[in-house]
């Protein structure tokens, strides 16, 4: 199928993107900001998204440069997957994010996804939306009324919804850097490469930062955080201890009933765990 | 609108609709055939061309998103040092039956070899995943691929992993 | 008729590197939706959201006459109709463009044509039409009780056709049983995706003042029948051409609405038009397949011989049925396959081919055998582990024994040749069953089970006239044509009515050629694929172009032999019985002359030529196996699996297949067919699935939902052979196209069982999709039947 018919507008600053996106939004037109473009043009190409007008944002240099700030790191939203598993900057996830960003679709479509295009996607099944929540990095947002930072962990709102106002773009993603002794477990199922995955569990523990958190995605609208898991993990506790937790977190999941998804996500997070707690 | 792009190394210069993908500007108004549209949703790899140096999906980029950039499809590789031992190999190793998937595989194969990811029979299937056949069953397409790499490996022609993916040029 | 070949370089049996590689690997293709032609625009189609409904009206904006065609702007068109000679077959016409009722969703109700597709399609969005919607019939079980509505008019239930097949005496046999296995099998429905969709592209040519249609299709000549009767106009002004075609296997054999309303747009308007398929399209509204429902019993002695099979056979055929065969074909293969290469002498199976609102079925490699294969190949896993024996030695003991050749079934194939067991034992080579157990024994670090399974079968291929006559085949796809001419240079065109998309046939007929006339192949042309170059063929489909187009190749190229070798005598001044035609040259006692010699002379210097003699070296015939039931290839198929018992996730850790498909043309294209076939059918076994809802919408339409194997999931398929010449062919070749597609969802269904032996779970649906083996583990945990996990492993 082919996309339908759209107005194209390449932004070559982050001003002219929003001053471009703030008419459009007062004209009443549905206004999308593109950067890779591998999410949107694809829904695009199945008229399942037919905007009005498409903000070209991918060019602005702003969008790329990746920033060391002593404790942490911030990526720009327009960064490549394909520059994060090439390890083309500061890593401060210690290995965890180079290795996501490797094994997320497909090396075509990672030289022009950008991390930014997914935490604004926040589709349930993708991998970084439920990473950076389970990192505990947050996300810097521009709009007209200037600058906002919030956590990625409740950027997801909704299906496909975030805390994102229309007018607002990403612009960075920022991310702590995990410190020496801090572990991380990341496994997902996929019934082949590539595709989107049925369960995503990504757990990080640094305990010189006071900080584990678990978080399951894959399945529902948002990626959940086990709350009981993510405490007991930071206790200290043995590996079938925070699985029980992990086990009393899943039954409150809205999908708890359905025994293969509970099964898939039990399978995916004692996988997470036990390269954290072998 | 105008858009200005190298192509094959060639200079475009082209007026078109936003709509318009890469891939079927490249059919369409260039006439480059070779780059085949199998699905329109970035699965099946048929698609794809570099962009920049960097395998992209032609479905899924805009041709106007290109302005300013060098694409490159199969009809403009063909006497790259990589791909001349990877066209080789397929032929040797019967990597094609239908050949609908080809171009696009032949894109991928290259870029696998030339960042250094075609060492073993495994990272080339996973290298590949992102490319589509129905026709071989795969056997022969990776054999192909490290024939290829084993050659270029031997003849000292392959080059370390390539350069730095961050800079994007304008 | 069959001659023993000694091995060569370059014909029978040569590992040929292909000729058609070349334009491939230069990107200069030539696929229909490659083809550039002045003013040609782009046709979209506005196609039914609902399953059943009838159609009300449909509004289409004034500003838009001309562009917009719906059934009353082509009333001249009439309906396809499949009339296969089988009595009882219910007969329905399929108009191209709905009418009156729209039957599945995706039908065709108009066509809008634009000069680029975007455009098309965004006229399809201003079309307006008004449904009637009807209940929708989805589950074909349901056929067989009542339905709340009719698809077609004038039938007394959704029903093409019930038929039961039959041979010995089951209920006879059954007595005397010592145990009984009864199992219901699913092969769900799925399409073919050739990566290359189907594609149409239609013009007048003026100056010939004929309709000329590039199809991506395997079947040219039958297309073009087809679209003559359709349209209402004479063959001889109707050119086919199937261009570089991406990809078949069976799914592009069939005349389809899309190719019809191409074809009736590009005779009426004055600018070539062309419909290219877009993936959705193609999972909604190409030739769907499979969808086969099996309630099996099997009644065997104590030791696992089976004495009887009855059998339930539901066909979920949907709305139509496709032209030419409609979809008893599928039924029929399916049937008479169930005893699979087993000696079953009672047989009997009871057959539904129903009509439901999905898409309409039609072949796809292997087409009624797979699912056969998988219920026959599963029960017979069951029946050895009720008797307490290897699956493998049960086989053994109930395969067609060579002593047994030729060997007619219950079901009227008639087996040829073949050394079934010694098969069967060289594919456990292959996979090393010993050291699989052991490591079964050991445990996987990751917990997940280790499973072995074995599937065989036998493939009827290159059956002719009779056959296709019981059949009932509307067209009797029993011989094929080649027309061998040489130039005045002496380099050699060969036209024929195949056509070829990825087998290798302009190589492998080339070689068949060199063999009989010694012209080097990089000197031959094969031409295929254009009613309006080759003599009438019946494409390639059923397995049948290595025996057919082969032997009509061998049979032509010796026939224009002997006129070269007449004309070469004669110039050498010796009888032609004196000379031989070898090494590209006639060579007489006195001397030799080349083929360019004689071709320069048989169409430049006619003086030189024998009295009686006619210009020209250029010969037509027709080529029939000396059998018409077919020669069956047969082959054994080994699945090395681990399943991880907590997602359901079965990967294939190893792939054997050992086949015997009769002389081999060139090894290594049978190889790469085996390779295909093979992934197609690991496809079937654990990803592809086009499920409907109970509304009869379809829900998959990306391939983010239909999985396709890709080159991370597959082993490496191994592949081992043997080459037992059959009598009846040219070379004593055998066809082999289809089969690797048959077997691996019976051999990977079979290992799983195996894996999962110790909890006694059984998947018997593909695909085996995790969330169906962790089903299948919770049921077998929950079920405290003793029937379960009894059998004991040696």
């Amino acid at each position: 199928m082919k996309a339908a018919a759209f107005e194209y507008a390449r932004a070559d600053s982050l001003a002219e993107a929003i001053k471009v996106l703030c008419s459009a939004t007062e004209a009443g037109q549905d206004a999308q900001v593109v950067a890779g473009g591998q999410s949107l043009l694809a829904m695009m190409n199945l008229r399942v998204s037919s905007p009005d007008l498409l903000v070209d944002i991918s060019r602005i240099e702003q969008l790329r440069v990746v920033l060391d700030e002593s404790d942490a790191i911030r990526i720009g939203a327009c960064v490549t997957h394909a520059a994060i598993e090439d390890r083309a900057m500061a890593d401060p996830s210690r290995g965890l994010m180079p290795m996501v960003a490797g094994n997320l679709a497909y090396r075509a479509v990672r030289t022009r996804g950008t991390l930014g295009g997914s935490l604004a996607l926040s589709d349930p099944a993708g991998d970084w939306v439920t990473v950076m929540q389970a990192i505990g990095a947050r996300i810097g947002l521009v709009g007209d009324k200037g600058r906002r930072e919030v956590e990625a962990l409740g950027f997801t709102t909704g299906l496909y919804e975030t805390a994102r106002a229309p007018t607002e773009i990403i612009e960075s993603v920022r991310i702590p850097k995990l410190s020496a002794a801090a572990r991380w477990g990341f496994s997902k199922f996929c019934r082949k490469s590539g595709e989107f995955a049925h369960s995503i569990a990504a757990v990080v523990i640094d305990p010189e930062r006071d900080f584990a958190r678990i978080m399951l995605g894959g399945s529902g609208a948002a990626p959940m955080c086990l709350e009981r898991a993510s405490q007991s993990l930071l206790q200290r506790a043995g590996l079938q201890s925070v699985e029980r937790a992990a086990e009393d977190d899943l039954a409150n999941r809205d999908d708890a009933h359905d025994e293969f998804q509970r099964s898939v996500h039990g399978a995916t997070i004692s996988s997470a765990l036990s390269q954290v707690l072998s | 609108m105008q858009i200005r792009l190298t192509v094959n190394g060639k200079p475009v210069r082209a007026d078109v609709t936003p709509r318009t993908s890469l891939a079927d500007f490249l059919r369409e108004a260039l006439n480059l055939t070779a780059t085949h549209l199998g699905c329109e949703h970035g699965i099946c790899g048929a698609c794809t061309v570099t962009l920049n140096g960097q395998p992209i999906r032609a479905c899924l980029t805009l041709a106007v998103a290109c302005d300013g950039y060098e694409v490159r499809t199969l009809e403009g590789l063909l006497t790259d040092e990589i791909m001349l031992a990877l066209r080789d190999a397929f032929h040797r190793h019967h990597g094609l039956q239908c050949g609908f998937c080809t171009p696009g595989m032949l894109v991928s194969a290259r870029d696998l070899i030339q960042r250094g990811k075609a060492g073993s029979d495994s990272e080339i299937r996973k290298g590949l995943s992102g490319n589509i056949c129905r026709c071989t069953g795969y056997t022969d397409i990776v054999r192909s691929v490290r024939k290829a790499a084993e050659a270029l490996s031997e003849a000292g022609k392959v080059r370390s992993p390539s350069g730095d993916v961050s800079k994007v040029p304008a | 008729m069959t001659r023993a070949v000694a091995k060569s370089e370059l014909g029978v049996g040569a590992r040929l590197l292909r000729k058609e590689d070349a334009r491939h690997l230069n990107g200069k293709g030539q696929f229909v939706s490659d083809l550039k032609f002045p003013n040609l625009q782009d046709v979209a189609f506005v196609r039914s959201p609902h399953a059943h409904a009838r159609i009300k009206s449909i509004s289409i904006p004034a500003d838009l006459e001309g562009q917009v065609f719906a059934a009353d702007h082509l009333p001249h068109l009439t309906e396809m109709r499949a009339v296969p000679q089988v009595s009882g077959f219910r007969v329905a016409g399929y108009p191209a463009l709905a009418k009156d009722k729209v039957r599945f969703v995706g039908e065709i109700i108009a066509a809008c044509i634009a000069p680029t597709r975007g455009e098309a399609e965004d006229l399809v969005g201003q079309i307006n039409v008004e449904y009637e919607i009807l209940p929708a019939i989805v589950d074909p079980e349901s056929v067989l009780e009542s339905a709340p509505s009719l698809l077609h008019e004038g039938w007394p239930n959704n029903l093409y056709i019930e038929r039961v097949f039959e041979g010995g005496k089951v209920d006879e046999a059954k007595q005397a049983a010592e145990i009984v296995v009864e199992r219901r099998y699913r092969m769900n429905r799925q399409v073919a995706v050739p990566m290359e969709g189907r594609a149409v592209l239609a013009y007048r040519d003026q100056r010939l003042d004929e309709l000329v249609v590039y199809d991506s299709t395997q079947v040219p000549h039958i297309i073009r029948l087809g679209l003559a009767e359709v349209l209402g106009i004479e063959e001889r002004v109707i050119r086919v051409v199937a261009p570089d075609v991406g990809g078949g296997f069976g799914s592009k054999a069939r005349l389809l609405p899309e190719e019809v309303i191409v074809a009736a747009l590009g005779a009426q308007l004055d600018h070539p038009v062309r419909w290219i398929e877009d993936r959705g399209e193609h999972f909604l509204s190409s030739t769907h397949a499979r969808d086969h429902d099996y309630k099996i019993t099997a009644y065997a002695d104590a030791r696992g011989a089976i004495l009887a099979v009855d059998a339930e056979l539901i066909v979920d055929a949907g709305a139509y049925a496709l032209w030419p065969n409609g979809p008893f074909l599928e039924t029929g293969m399916a049937a008479r396959n169930i005893p699979g290469p087993y000696n079953i002498r009672n047989w009997r199976v009871k057959s539904f081919t129903v009509a439901t609102n999905k898409a309409p079925i039609g072949p796809y490699r292997g087409v009624g055998r797979p699912g056969a294969c998988f219920a026959i190949e599963r029960t017979i896993d069951e029946i050895a582990r009720q008797v307490g024996r290897d699956p493998l030695d049960v086989r053994f003991d109930n395969l067609v024994q060579p002593s047994q050749m030729p060997y007619m079934t219950i079901a009227n194939l008639l087996f040829d040749n073949g050394d079934y067991p010694g098969l069967l034992r060289l594919c456990a080579e292959t996979i090393d069953v010993a050291a699989v157990r052991a490591r079964q024994k050991k445990g996987e670090p990751d917990g997940r089970l280790i499973g072995l399974g074995f599937a065989c079968y036998s493939e009827q291929t290159g059956h002719g006239c009779g056959e296709w006559v019981t059949r009932g085949s509307p067209f009797i796809p029993g011989f094929e044509s080649c027309r061998a001419q040489l130039m005045p240079d002496g380099t050699l065109v060969l036209y024929v009515g195949i056509q070829s998309h990825g087998q290798g046939l302009e190589t492998t007929l080339a070689q068949v050629a060199y063999e009989e006339l010694g012209i080097h192949p990089a000197k031959i042309s094969v031409r295929h694929g254009d009613t309006g170059l080759s003599p009438f063929g019946n494409g390639t489909i059923a397995s049948r172009s290595t025996v057919m187009a082969g032997g009509a190749v061998a049979k032509t190229s010796r026939l224009l032999r002997e006129k070269v070798i007449q004309v070469g005598a004669h110039l050498l001044q010796c009888s032609p019985s004196e000379a031989r035609c070898e090494g590209g040259a006639v060579h007489g006692p006195r001397g030799s002359v080349t083929i360019e010699e004689v071709a320069r002379v048989a169409h430049l210097r006619m003086e030189a030529l024998p009295e009686g003699v006619e210009p020209l070296l250029t010969v037509t015939s027709t080529y029939q196996p000396a059998i018409d039931t077919g020669v069956f290839t047969f082959a054994a198929h080994a699945a090395v699996v681990a399943v991880d018992v907590r997602t359901g996730a079965i990967e294939v850790l190893d792939y054997g297949v050992a086949e015997d498909c009769g002389t081999v043309i060139n090894p290594m294209i049978v190889e790469g067919q085996v390779r295909g076939g093979v992934v197609q059918g690991i496809g079937t076994a654990l990803y592809e699935e086009i499920p409907y809802d109970e509304q009869g919408q379809p829900l998959v339409g990306t391939f983010s939902d239909y999985l396709m194997p890709g080159s991370a999931e597959m082993p490496e398929i191994k592949v081992a052979h043997t080459e037992t010449p059959t009598s009846f062919t040219e070379y004593g070749v055998k066809g082999m196209g289809e089969g690797g597609a048959i077997a691996p969802a019976a051999s990977i269904a079979n290992a799983v069982r195996d894996a999962l032996a110790s909890i006694g779970a059984e998947v018997n649906e593909t695909p085996l999709t995790p969330r169906r083996v962790l089903a299948a583990i919770r049921a077998a945990r929950d079920r405290v039947s003793p029937a379960n996990g009894r059998g004991q492993r040696k």
